[in-house]
């Protein structure tokens, strides 16, 4: 594991400039007064003649620097910068579906966003919060992208078994995703785990993949999404012919054709088709959610005062058909005499 | 591979299981026009739970039938099995033509 160094920020570089430069700078504040009395434009000017003179600086044996901390693999290549844009995106993205595509042309790939892109647009914008805020309309960033499935593999790893947080506590050294204590803990990992979501995810990723990414569980979007991109007959129909006629061009179909939905992640946790269209189905997100949580809570809560009620209540019904009862008994003349006199 | 002869491709998998890997990728070889020239390709998904074997059922041209087990052959061998008789009958076609 390596230690971060000492000389590893700028406080370093400022140490070796002040020790080099320590005698040019006090003479300079020395000739300070005697200029400055003059003008303060020919102290500029003076100071510009004789700069002060640096030298090369020289840094420190064990310097790093602090934008290019040291990895456990090259950083400079395609394959570490793809790990760091996966690991972001995994970070990043609570709804992610998975679909193999096979053998797409680009005109099929255009056709496919094109299609998803106006699908997503059609959606209903969100609603204003009870605070008068606007949530941020996510449909610009719902993107289908294809996967490097290898790359994705290592990333999904180093997001899924090391804690970042966990390993700053426990030593001094680097905790980046590249970094040799992210490549120790992924590699001391136990991936064939079948109840992490590694393990449950990672036979998705084989073949030529292809994910779709949300910045939110939005079921608004996600349904959307399904009726282009997988439609089934009651619950995610596909848009008719009529109303979208570029759904059934010939690229688009024959897109669509080849490219099948495998899986989804939803939250961290494993979904297949059936439960990524359950998280579609739920009717206004988690808005929806909630309000159906409140209605149940509140219904509860109505039959439970019902049911406490309910003994009082039959206590005093029984008690006062009662009384009644043996008010008519003790004077039951009193009701005929009131009877009376609308029958006369 | 010899897509030619290949007239239907029925697929019955369950992605979450790795048995199924060989018969999805049987599926990314087959090219992009292959619809186009008549192949019907039928691909269906079992659910996350089911511990159903990966089916493979290749039909040819001239009626051959192959029910292919992925797990068994992988990749490799799935596609040995469909060049086998692609080329036998690349040669029948190669004669007839003449």
């Amino acid at each position: 594991m390596s230690a971060r160094l000492n000389c590893s920020s700028a406080r370093g570089v400022a140490r070796v400039l002040r020790s080099q430069s320590a005698n040019p700078l006090s003479r300079a504040t020395a000739t300070l007064p005697q200029i400055s009395i003059s003008s303060t434009r020919h102290y500029a000017a003076a100071a510009r003649a004789a700069p002060i003179s640096l030298g090369k600086p020289e840094l420190p044996e064990n310097y790093v620097s602090p934008n290019k901390p040291p990895t456990a693999r090259r950083p400079e290549t395609r394959k570490s910068q793809m790990i760091r844009v996966y690991t972001a995106l995994l970070r990043s993205t609570p709804l992610m579906l998975f679909f193999q595509h096979n053998n797409l042309t680009a005109v099929e790939w255009s056709a496919v966003r094109r299609e998803l892109k106006r699908a997503l647009s059609e959606v209903p914008a969100p609603i204003v919060g009870p605070d008068g805020s606007v949530p941020v309309d996510i449909a610009e960033s719902i993107q289908i992208q294809v996967l490097r499935t290898k790359m994705f593999d290592v990333a999904f790893k180093v997001v899924e078994f090391f804690d970042a947080e966990e390993a700053a506590k426990q030593s001094n050294a680097y905790t980046h995703d590249l970094s040799k204590t992210a490549y120790e803990a992924v590699k001391a990992a136990d991936t064939t785990n079948p109840n992490t979501a590694y393990a449950q995810i990672s036979p998705l990723l084989e073949g030529p993949v292809a994910a779709l990414t949300f910045p939110t569980v939005s079921p608004a979007h996600l349904a959307a999404a399904l009726k282009v991109l997988s439609p089934s007959a009651p619950e995610f129909p596909a848009p008719t012919r009529r109303k979208n006629p570029g759904y059934y061009e010939l690229a688009a179909q024959s897109g669509l054709q080849k490219l099948f939905l495998i899986g989804g992640r939803v939250e961290g946790k494993a979904f297949d088709y059936q439960g990524v269209r359950w998280v579609g189905g739920i009717d206004g997100g988690l808005e929806g959610l909630r309000s159906q949580l409140v209605y149940m809570l509140q219904s509860a809560g109505l039959g439970l005062t019902t049911a406490l009620e309910g003994q009082s209540k039959g206590l005093w019904l029984a008690l006062e058909s009662r009384r009644t009862q043996l008010d008519e008994e003790q004077n039951p003349k009193k009701q005929e005499e009131g009877e009376a006199p609308p029958s006369s | 591979m010899i897509t030619r002869f290949i007239t239907e491709v029925n697929t019955k998998f369950n992605p979450f299981s790795a048995a199924a890997r060989s018969t999805r990728l049987f599926l990314s070889s087959l090219p992009a026009n292959a619809r186009n020239q008549g192949m019907k390709i039928d691909t269906k998904l079992l659910p996350r739970t089911s511990a159903d074997p990966a089916v493979l059922l290749v039909k040819f041209k001239d009626g051959k039938e192959m029910n292919l087990d992925g797990a068994k052959l992988g990749i490799k061998g799935i596609i040995e099995e469909v060049d086998r008789h692609s080329r036998f009958l690349q040669k029948q076609a190669d004669l007839n033509d003449g």
